[in-house]
């Protein structure tokens, strides 16, 4: 049955001919009939067709019965279509190619989505996985004592339980570092996820007991990249950060780490800290908050159950575990919490995070795009259905069945849409690569799986057929009422063409415009917010400055040369030939590198916690000078604070407001808390401007700088800060010689001011060159799209306006006559629009800096640069139309 | 022409043609025409663009198959035959037609 049917579609000429047969064989047995009755052969004849009625409509619904109706449809609706789009090349390249924009935008947009926020984990059971967190932190992050603990005291309700945290190794000797994402990991970590090992073995429990050997796991892509795929790798020493592991086995490929867009490249277990970091190693630390936790609960429990527990065992982890040298209430609020679990992992990369809803806009607005794009295809097909009516018209006086035009225009929707998908997904796949590439800084490389899979490839023909289904639908729609007889009759043109038969047609293009005027608000707040951002004051100058992270590995026990080694450089650097200031610092900044506490002024009391914060840095003299950022009073730091001298320290005019209100904050004082008491006073010797600390999105907050020279507990990573007049990076060369002339076995790491400016705004560059590009697209798309509309509507009314030229009607009056359709056209399209960019965009609040999502400025400018814009598009065939030769025109009737 | 009225109820079509077909057996499909237009006294026309749809479409669902064959007049014509599915849905329309019939005469006769 099936099969006969399927045949048939491959037989549809054997099968038409069979149905003529036998329709014919019908008509000469009924024309012998009635000619046996006496009528004559040739009146028999017409009588036996005209009794049968219209042969081809019921040849046709007689084939429809035979067929899969839909499949011989198809193809040949296909056949047709192809047919007729390669009369129309010009509608044909104009309507793929804006599909294609429109498709493949969202085809790229939705693969980022897909690879961020869709794809599974690639562990086992990922559904399973839960995140702990605490109650009052609003994070996830713990201490390794309090990781010892939850790993010791939820054997009850988890099956199993792991942490790991974040860290970068450097794997050369010395000079010029060369860093890997790293990660800390719990014995647990790749038996509890099911991850297994490539080569070798993964870490086990064993290798993460206190003391034990460096062992570390690689990933694959490390042991394709940097370790030439040796298979004989296991075994053999890796050098971390300057200490011998042994790589014990090749993780699986499919498993590039647990965080969506960060690759791991090498696993050690926790313990090794010890060997790592000596004796600042975490192991003990009560503060120092690095590990996320993961957790299979028990698979009998429910979400519930575990945290009923949980509320009732986990506050001993806690109790047991009090931080050292908090202030009473931060540690009142400390030993208060429990532990509870979060519902499931979609928080857990800082990647899905940030990107999230910027990809959630992005995905909106290239909708809209697309949706232009489709309301342009509509328009142009409905013209061209306007100007095939008469074809229609004659198909349907034919015997062609309704349905089967109406399948046919669709035929020809889906046609273009598909084609349009198909380089859609071209489209994307470059863009897709170009975006993650602008996501990308040069510290972190996104790496994402952006192959085209299922639900990419599921989406973009889903996409394609609503696509053809929304603009196929008014001409199909149009031609479903073709009436044969009025078609037919209409030779000519009629004097005066009824204007209601575009009423759709200008509704689409009012739609485009109004949606055009949305994205172009929306293009307009970002643009303007990253150019607030960008010009924004940093409160220093990056332009010119190298910055050099260096780790001067100083032997333990001698940290105290660690001052002498820095004085020795600073003069090296400030020597060098082209260099105008140099300082080091512990921190420069908008690098995401932080450290704050909370002061104590005498005399002053904070209501709220916040107040007391303050964000610190300690720095050389000559920092400042070095970023130029201006002090407005006292003086910089100088050879005159040394450890001996009483401790000094420079705030910002933020912290001078807020720590001593309504005096001079020189020669105030503030503490610190140490343990459980309170530092020596420090006092303020200089105030200066307010800079940035760790974005360029930071409100000003209160800063303190403490003088490098009286550290006493110097570590050994210090930051060197050197500025020039000439394009930084050419020192790079000189200052790594300088700092490596001073302590040989110093890792270094360069980067520059600007770069980590522009890095810490790549987001906002993003989402704004983004919006402007698909904001333009959409003006472009609707321009044309109202022009066309308009120059069909004037080549629809020739005859009319011919006739008032002839009449003498003067050009201007056809041209305002013209301009007037277009202005109402455009008019209520803003009107529109503008209604609908105050209701969308404070989707993009978030994203703004200095702008507020409703700025009537950007609007009222949105809608002038469309109006105009648009007035332009209508223009053009309103000028054609006054500059009309009436006595042609009219000729042509 | 007068516009005769008597046109096969829409619906009907299909019974009338299993039943011609279960009665006699195998048959074209202007024989058909033929055999319902007398066997009703004339009362009932088969209207002929909707004969050649509905029998491809009977052929479709099984219930009467078709072949190529020779009539006495050695011409080439399709014959069809009802088959065991057809002669189940036969059944079935007929007594849904007796319904139908049953509930015409109650409302002409009672209402």
């Amino acid at each position: 049955m099936w099969f006969s049917r399927l045949l048939n579609v491959f037989r549809a000429n054997r099968l038409s001919r069979d149905i003529e047969r036998e329709i014919a064989f019908h008509l000469s047995e009924r024309e012998d009939d009635l000619a046996a009755g006496g009528m004559p052969r040739a009146q028999a004849r017409l009588e036996a067709r005209r009794r049968f009625g219209n042969v081809g409509a019921q040849g046709e619904r007689t084939r429809d019965a035979d067929l899969f109706g839909w499949l011989d449809a198809v193809v040949g609706d296909v056949r047709y279509a192809l047919r007729s789009l390669r009369w129309s090349k010009g509608f044909t390249v104009v309507a793929i190619a804006s599909l294609a924009l429109g498709i493949g935008a969202n085809t790229a947009i939705f693969s980022l989505i897909n690879a961020v926020m869709l794809r599974d984990l690639p562990v086992k059971d990922p559904q399973e996985l839960v995140l702990l967190k605490y109650t009052g932190g609003d994070n996830g992050v713990f201490t390794n004592p309090l990781w010892e603990q939850v790993r010791d005291g939820t054997g009850d309700v988890f099956s199993g339980v792991l942490a790991y945290g974040d860290t970068r190794f450097n794997l050369a000797e010395a000079g010029e570092e060369r860093r890997v994402n790293g990660l800390y990991v719990s014995g647990s970590y790749f038996p509890v996820l099911g991850v297994r090992a490539f080569l070798g073995r993964t870490l086990l429990p064993a290798d993460d007991v206190p003391g034990c050997a460096p062992v570390a796991v690689v990933s694959h892509a490390f042991w394709q990249s940097r370790l030439g795929a040796d298979p004989s790798v296991v075994g053999a020493s890796l050098r971390l950060g300057g200490h011998q592991f042994q790589v014990v086995g090749v993780a699986d490929p499919a498993f590039p780490g647990l965080e969506t867009g960060k690759t791991s490249s090498v696993f050690v277990p926790l313990c090794s800290s010890a060997i790592l970091m000596g004796k600042e190693n975490f192991l003990d630390k009560r503060s120092w908050w690095m590990f996320t936790i993961l957790a299979r609960p028990k698979p009998e429990l429910t979400m519930d159950a575990v945290n009923a527990r949980l509320a009732t065992t986990s506050n001993a982890f806690f109790a047991n575990t009090p931080p050292t040298g908090w202030p009473a209430d931060a540690l009142k609020d400390y030993l208060g919490r429990t532990l509870d679990v979060g519902p499931s992992l979609a928080s857990l990369s800082e990647l899905r995070l940030s990107y999230a809803r910027a990809l959630l806009v992005l995905m909106v607005i290239v909708a809209l795009v697309l949706l232009i794009a489709c309301a342009n295809v509509a328009n142009l097909m409905l013209a061209r259905s306007a100007a095939r009516q008469r074809e229609l018209a004659v198909r349907v006086a034919l015997g062609a069945g309704r349905g089967r035009l109406i399948r046919q225009l669709f035929t020809e929707g889906l046609l273009l849409s598909l084609a349009g998908a198909a380089l859609g997904v071209g489209f994307a796949w470059w863009g897709s690569r170009v975006l993650v590439g602008l996501l990308s800084t040069s510290r972190d490389q996104v790496q994402l799986n952006l192959s085209l899979d299922l639900p990419v490839l599921g989406f973009t023909v889903a996409v394609a057929v609503a696509t053809a289904l929304l603009f196929g639908l008014a001409p199909a729609w149009r031609a479903a009422r073709v009436d044969p007889q009025i078609a037919m009759k209409a030779q000519g043109r009629g004097v005066v063409e009824g204007h209601a038969k575009f009423g759709v047609g200008k509704a689409l293009v009012m739609l485009q415009v109004a949606m055009s005027l949305v994205l172009i608000a929306a293009a307009g707040l970002l643009l303007g917010s990253f150019r607030s951002l960008a010009n924004a004051d940093p409160g220093f100058r990056p332009e010119g400055v190298l910055v050099a992270s260096a780790d001067l590995k100083l032997p333990p026990g001698r940290e105290a040369q660690g001052i002498a080694m820095q004085r020795q450089l600073v003069e090296r650097l400030r020597a060098l030939p082209g260099v105008t200031g140099a300082s080091s610092a512990f921190t420069t900044p908008i690098s995401r590198m932080g450290w704050n506490d909370e002061v104590s002024v005498e005399g002053v009391s904070f209501p709220k916690r916040e107040d007391r914060e303050i964000w610190l840095n300690r720095v050389w003299d000559g920092y400042f000078a070095t970023l130029a950022t201006p002090i407005i009073a006292g003086r910089d730091f100088s050879d005159r604070d040394v450890p001996g001298s009483p401790p000094v320290a420079i705030i910002n005019e933020t912290a001078s407001r807020r720590f001593f209100p309504g005096k001079s904050a020189l020669g105030q004082t503030f503490r610190l808390p140490i343990g459980d008491s309170l530092s020596a006073p420090y006092e303020v010797i200089g105030v200066v401007r307010d800079v940035k600390y760790r974005t360029m999105r930071d409100a000003p907050q209160a800063l303190g700088y403490f003088a490098m020279r009286q550290d006493t507990a110097f570590g050994s990573g210090v930051v060197f800060a050197v500025h020039t007049d000439a394009e930084p990076t050419t020192l790079t060369r000189a200052v790594s010689q300088a700092i490596l002339d001073v302590s040989p076995s110093a890792s270094l790491s360069f980067t520059t001011m600007t770069q980590l400016v522009d890095e810490s705004m790549r987001r906002d560059r993003l989402l704004a060159t983004l919006s402007a590009f698909f904001g333009g697209l959409a003006l472009l798309l609707a321009m044309i799209g109202l022009y066309g509309t308009m120059s069909y509507a004037v080549a629809r009314r020739r005859n009319e306006i011919g006739i008032r030229i002839a009449l003498g009607a003067a050009q201007s009056r056809v041209l305002r006559s013209v301009l007037g359709e277009v202005s109402r056209v455009v008019l209520v399209g803003v009107a529109l629009g503008t209604a609908g960019a105050l209701a969308a965009t404070p989707l993009v609040a978030t994203f703004l800096y200095g702008r507020t999502p409703r700025d009537p400025v950007t609007l009222a400018g949105a809608a002038l640069v469309l109006a105009t814009v648009a007035l332009v598009a209508g223009y053009l065939p309103a000028r054609r139309a006054s500059r009309m030769d009436p006595m042609q025109t009219l000729r042509e009737e | 022409m007068k516009r005769t009225r008597n046109d096969i109820l829409q619906g009907t079509l299909d019974l009338l043609v299993l039943k011609c077909l279960a009665a006699q057996g195998r048959m074209h499909g202007y024989a058909i025409t033929f055999h319902i237009h007398t066997i009703s006294a004339e009362q009932l026309r088969v209207e002929e663009g909707s004969l050649y749809p509905a029998l491809h479409r009977m052929e479709q669902e099984g219930w009467v198959k078709a072949e190529w064959g020779t009539t006495e007049k050695k011409r080439q014509a399709r014959f069809y035959a009802i088959t065991a599915a057809g002669r189940r849905q036969l059944e079935q329309e007929e007594e849904s037609w007796a319904r139908l019939r049953d509930g015409v005469q109650r409302v002409l006769r009672y209402a």
